[in-house]
Parts: structure tokens; sequence; C-alpha cells
């Protein structure tokens, strides 16, 4: 068998983190842009100065936009032998409810590697946006990725307010934080129920999929949509929590939460669970860092890197928040900190309702544009670090980059299967939490 | 006690009454309703204007005409007095019965085509290219609270072993092929459902150039369930209205 080795096309800036010494954070002075252009055989990793000098990431971000469809978004390695054939799994297929391929390199037993092909699904979203006003842009912004919308409004957002200089209510700062943890705590419940049906936990799976259905109930009481689109909008809010829609909402997550814990020990008390998922799908810390994986991945090797802490904005800079992390790299580390962090969101959660901002007209200035007309705006969406980046020219859109959590983790995930049984897919794929929908923006 | 048993037998019965019962307003939040213009709207030109996805249109008299398969819910025409009251069982089993109030339309569609199946059904998801919260509420009759096999619905995993097609998401050029070969591998009798505003009219991405328009221009289609998304509950209804079991047909 032999094998064509790729990583050099790897080691840009990058490469130079130690090996053995990996940061505990990724620097936040740095802006950082990873793009897969595996489209054309080439590996992008791209840690520059910061995007105000750099006209590089839009470059970046519209190149990978331009990428063929559908592309390869992990690195390409050929591996040939006697037997080895590939086997196409996708696009549409069983187990994975959204439409993307998997090119499985193989002998018959083992995934000798993994190649995810993305684009299936793509609806040219971010290409139809100049020309539009912020607000219509917004409405196919949420709908980019539905189950992570208020991540990708909130950064859209962030970023539209930073371009033109537009001061926001601090009630609809607190609205968005309020927004993406209750978001948080329904994809963290949807991924734990997903891989608890991977491990045939038939009871558990049916009690973590009630609490993520009650949460989507929860948001749309609150918000009157299941999915918060519309729940978000530039400048000021659209619809005002009343306190008594907030103390049936504390009242609510309380609950919920109470319930989460007792499911989350007998999870844990589970032998046949926690021994499927554990050392199934490893990333190592090493490899996370190099390859500029986010978000519960990132932070299941060890790594305490989250948005919220490490560009905070407000109101993320008044609040205390737990980072949950774990050392193992494996799909248990990763369902661990998604457990965790469903604690930990609603903690953030009821400090929000707590501390409600009294003032309905105190506003709170922008981030500085990284340019004339461009802003950035950044949050820790479910799935880690999101990235968007808005040019305005007469109040209306000029072009629109986005670099989502996806996007970053597609390499480590391939990765994580190399020489794995077939049976490790879907624990892999579900601690992951990867959208194609992002991808294919 | 901490067991499994334990802990489901704890939180007693979730499931829904749906449909022997209403949908509840926790099951149908506002915006998983179509709207209604309220009977006299002040400023008709404004209103349609107002929608992005030119989803309003003027009726006879001073009306107002809402193309349910379009909406998106984006409630900008609340501002005009319209309301979401939209109920629950809002499938049609034809494109032209989304309008609301209704055109004179052509030759029905097939009303209740799988009739001959009865007491079960089974369906397989198609995501042509959906923003991901379609699949999610399909998938969510699957939860203790909708129990979708209650009602002999099943989930299978090949389009071979099924006899319902539901279709999620605005279809790309790339989904074109495989969408088309998922519908071939069904058996007959067979039936597909639009799921949400994007496979009946492409919703927010309707103008958009390298999109299908519509699902229609794929394969067949035998129900139109408007929405972005659909409440769960309305998929159900939607599944439930091929075999004739609709509570809407049920009541009427
Ligand atoms: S809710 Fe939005 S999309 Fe629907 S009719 Fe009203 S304005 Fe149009
Ligand atoms: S109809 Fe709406 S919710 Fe459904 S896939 Fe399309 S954009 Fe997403």
């Amino acid at each position: 068998m032999t094998s064509r080795p790729w990583s050099e096309s790897l080691r840009g800036p990058a490469g130079a983190l130690g090996t053995e010494h990996a940061p505990a954070y990724l620097p936040i002075d740095r802006a950082f842009a990873l793009v897969n252009d595996y489209g054309t055989g080439r590996a992008l990793l791209w840690r520059g100065p910061a995007p105000a000098e750099a006209n590089e990431v839009a470059t970046l971000w519209r190149r990978a936009a331009e990428a063929p469809r559908p592309h390869r978004v992990a690195p390409e390695e050929v591996v040939e032998g006697y037997g080895v054939f590939t086997f196409p799994y996708g696009p549409i297929s069983m187990g994975v409810p959204e439409s993307g391929r998997f090119d499985v390199r193989t002998y018959g037993e083992r995934i000798l590697t993994l190649g995810p092909v993305a684009g299936f699904k793509s609806r040219r979203i971010l290409g139809a946006l100049p020309g539009l006003t912020p607000e219509d842009a917004l409405l196919r912004v949420e709908r980019l990725a539905g189950n992570f919308s208020a991540a990708h409004a909130a950064a859209f957002l962030a970023a539209v307010e930073s371009a033109a200089a537009i001061e926001v209510a601090r009630t609809e700062l607190w609205t968005r934080a309020l927004a993406q943890e209750l978001e948080r705590i329904y994809n963290h419940l949807h991924q734990i129920a997903r891989v608890a049906e991977a491990a045939s936990q038939n009871v558990g799976l049916a009690q973590t999929h009630a609490l993520a259905e009650e949460m989507l109930r929860i948001e749309g009481r609150t918000f009157g949509h299941r999915w918060l689109f519309g729940a978000l909008a530039p400048g000021a809010p659209t619809r005002r929590l009343d306190p008594e829609g907030r103390r049936w909402l504390g009242r609510a997550l309380r609950e919920l939460s109470g319930r989460f814990e007792v499911l989350l020990e007998l999870f844990l008390g589970s032998r046949t669970f926690v021994d499927r998922l554990q050392t199934t799908g490893v990333v190592s810390r090493e490899r996370a860092v190099r390859w500029g994986a986010v978000g519960p991945v990132l932070r299941a090797t060890g790594v305490a890197w989250d948005d919220r802490l490490r560009a905070p904005s407000v109101p993320y800079t008044d609040l205390f928040l737990e980072l949950p992390r774990e050392d193992g790299g494996d799909a248990l580390a990763r369902i661990l900190v998604r457990a965790h962090e469903v604690r930990s969101s609603a903690l953030l959660l009821e400090q929000l309702l707590d501390r409600w901002p009294g003032d309905a007209m105190a506003r709170e200035a922008p981030a500085p544009p990284v340019g004339p007309g461009r802003g950035l705006g950044r949050v820790e969406s479910p799935s880690g670090d999101l990235v968007y980046e808005v040019r305005l020219t007469n109040g209306r859109i000029a072009s629109v980059g986005m670099r989502s959590a996806s996007h970053a983790n597609w390499p480590v995930f391939a990765e994580s299967l190399r020489h794995a049984v077939f049976t490790d897919f879907h624990f892999a794929w579900e601690s992951f939490g990867l959208v194609f929908a992002e991808t294919d923006a | 006690m901490s067991s499994w048993v334990g802990q489901a037998i704890r939180r007693g019965r979730l499931t829904t009454r749906y449909p022997a019962e209403p949908a509840t307003e926790l099951e149908l939040p506002m915006l998983a309703r179509a709207p209604r213009p309220p009977a006299v709207v002040p400023d008709r030109l404004g209103a349609i204007a107002a929608c992005p996805v030119a989803a309003l249109s003027a009726a006879g008299g001073s009306g107002i005409r809402a193309d349910e398969g379009r909406c998106i819910r984006c409630a900008r025409c609340a501002a005009h007095g319209f309301d979401f009251s939209g109920s629950a069982e809002c499938s049609r089993p034809d494109r032209a019965g989304l309008l609301v109030p209704p055109v004179p339309s052509g030759p029905g569609a097939r009303a209740v085509p799988l009739r001959q199946l009865g007491r079960s059904v089974h369906v397989f998801l198609v995501d042509a290219g959906s923003c991901n919260a379609c699949n999610h509420e399909v998938l969510a009759l699957t939860n203790p609270y909708y129990d979708a096999q209650r009602l002999g619905i099943f989930f299978t995993n090949s389009p071979r072993h099924a006899d319902v097609l539901l279709v999620v998401g605005v279809p790309t050029a790339e989904m074109t092929e495989p969408v088309r070969r998922a519908f071939e591998a069904l058996p007959s009798p067979k039936a597909v459902v639009a799921v949400g505003v994007c496979p009946i009219g492409g919703g927010v991405f309707q103008s958009t150039p390298g999109l299908a328009g519509s699902l229609e221009e794929l394969v067949p289609v035998d129900a139109f369930v408007p929405g972005c998304p659909p409440a769960p509950v309305s998929v159900l209804d939607a599944i439930l209205g091929l075999l004739g079991r609709s509570r809407a047909r049920t009541e009427g």
C-alpha cells in the first residue's frame, strides 16, 4: 500500500505552532481564516495579520465560494493497494439526514481515507446578497443553516453594524445572546440524541430527543418561531420580551436543565454508551490546533478557545461563563463538552434574564469597522467560531464573506476516521456536529 | 431510583393528542401559522410591497390574496394588520390550493393517492437543498412528543422500502438527478410531499439563478406543506392526508 503524503501543503504560517506545546488558545489579535480549497487540490490554512490590512481574507473566502460544486472539503490522499476501492456514500444516504457525499477509500473492512464532498446543496446564497438591503439579506442569512440561524444572524448583524457604524440597543444585544444560548442548548441536545441513536441507546434517545423538542417549544413560545427566524434585527429588537415572558422562560429552562442532569448521569453510568464513544474518532490536540479546528471539537482536545471568552462582545463581557474542556479528543470528549455546555449555557441564560437591561433606550457602540464600509462579525456558533465579513455601499450589501465552524472542522473530521471501522462513522459524524448547509452557502 | 426506565416512567405521557384534538399553542407557535389579512387593509399597495417574496397580490374588490406557497413567515405584513391565524392543517394536494382566497383551478389532483395503504405507511426523507430546519422538523416526528409510529408512520432507510418521499429544501442543480433517482426507486403506489416553501416555489431563494424553481419541475407532487419551516404537526397532517386520514378531512 502506498500513500502520498499531502501534509506539506498545510505547512503555512500556522505550521510554526509548536507541536508539543500548542498554546492553550488561539491568539485573538490575529484574525484567522481557514479556507478549504481541496476541490482544486490545494489546502490553504491562513492565519495572517488582522484583516484590516489583509485583503486576502475576502479573496480567500471568495475563492472558497467559487470552488467547483460538488467539491471535496478535506485533504485528498490517494491510497492504492490490492483490493482498495472507493465507495461513494451519499449524497442521499441513510443516517445522515443532509445531502452530501463521503468518498470512502477502503479494502472492505476499514476506512482507509474518508473524503467528504460538499456542494450538493449549494443554494448560491452569499453570491445573491449583493444589492440587497441588510434587512432583506438577513432573511437569507437566517435560512442559510436553520439550526444555527441565531448564530448566523448575530454574526452577520454585528458585521453590518460595524460596517455602517450603527449603534445597537442594549436590549437587542441581550436578545441576541439569549437566542444564541437557546439555540446552543437545542443543538447540543440534538447532537447527544443522535449519538444515543447511533449507540442504540433507545430510551436515552427518546428522552433526549424529547428535551430537544421542548427547547424548540421554548424558542417558539419566546420568539414566535421554533428556529428563531425573525428573532434578531439590525439596531433594535423587533420583539420585546416582557417580564412575564422572561419569568416563564426562566422557569421552563430551570425545569429542563434539571431533567437533563438526570439524563446525563444515566448516560455516563451506561458502560456500553461510554465504551462505544471512547477512542472513537480521535483528534489530537496538536492536529486540532494546527488545522484550525474550532468549537466543541477543539475544546474536546483540551484547548479552551471560545469566542465568547476570547472575542467577547456585549453582553458576554459582563457574564460569567464556565468553559467546559475535555482532554480525550474522541467522540466521548466532544459529547461531554456539549453536555457540559448545556449546563453552562443554562447558567448564562439565567444571568441574562436576571440582568435584563431595564433602560430600553440604552445603546452600545458597534465594533470599529475594519475598513471603509467593511465590518467583521464573529460569534461562537453551537459548533464553533463563525465569522462574517460584510461590505456595504450606500446602505446596501456589496459583498458578504462567511467562514463557518463546518468549514473549519471538515479536515479534522475526515482525518479522525482514518483507519476506523465503518461503524465508527456515525459516532464521529454526530459528535462533530458538521452541517453541510453551512459549507453549501 | 435512577434508571432509564424509571426516568421514562416519571416523565409520563408526553405524546400529543393531535390529530384527535387540535394542535396546541406550543405545537403551533405564531410563525408556524399562515398570515391572514384583516377585513380591510388600510394600505393595500403598501402591504403588497412589504412582502419580500411577493406572496401578496391584489384580489377582487379591495382584497388581498396570499400565496401560502411563497410565504416565509417573516411577519412584515403584521405591520399592515395581518395576523397569524392559519391552522395546522395547511397542506393542499395542488399548488393552486395554497392561494387564499382560492382562484378557480384546473382539473383536481389525486386527493387521496395512498388510500389503499390503509393503516401504515413508510416514508423516506430527501434533502434537496434545505437549511436543515425542515430536516429537523421532519425528524422531530420520531420524538416522543409526536411519536409518528403510533399513527402507523415509519421512517425507512431506503427509498426502495418507502411509499412516501418527503422532500425538503430548494432543489439545487446538483440535487436534481439524485432527487429524480430517489423518486424512481420508490415502488408504486407512491406519493411525494413537498415540505416547506423551499421545494414548493423556492421560498426566500426563489429568484436565485442555478436553482430549480420548484420540486414540481422534477417529480410529480401530491401534497404541498407550506411554512418555513412547517410545524411537525403540519407535516404529520400532510402524511395522514395521503391516506385519507387528515384531521381536516375527518372533521369536514
Ligand atoms: S409573513 Fe412575510 S412572506 Fe408571508 S405574506 Fe407576510 S410579508 Fe409576505
Ligand atoms: S422552507 Fe424555510 S425552513 Fe425549510 S428548508 Fe427552506 S428555508 Fe429552511
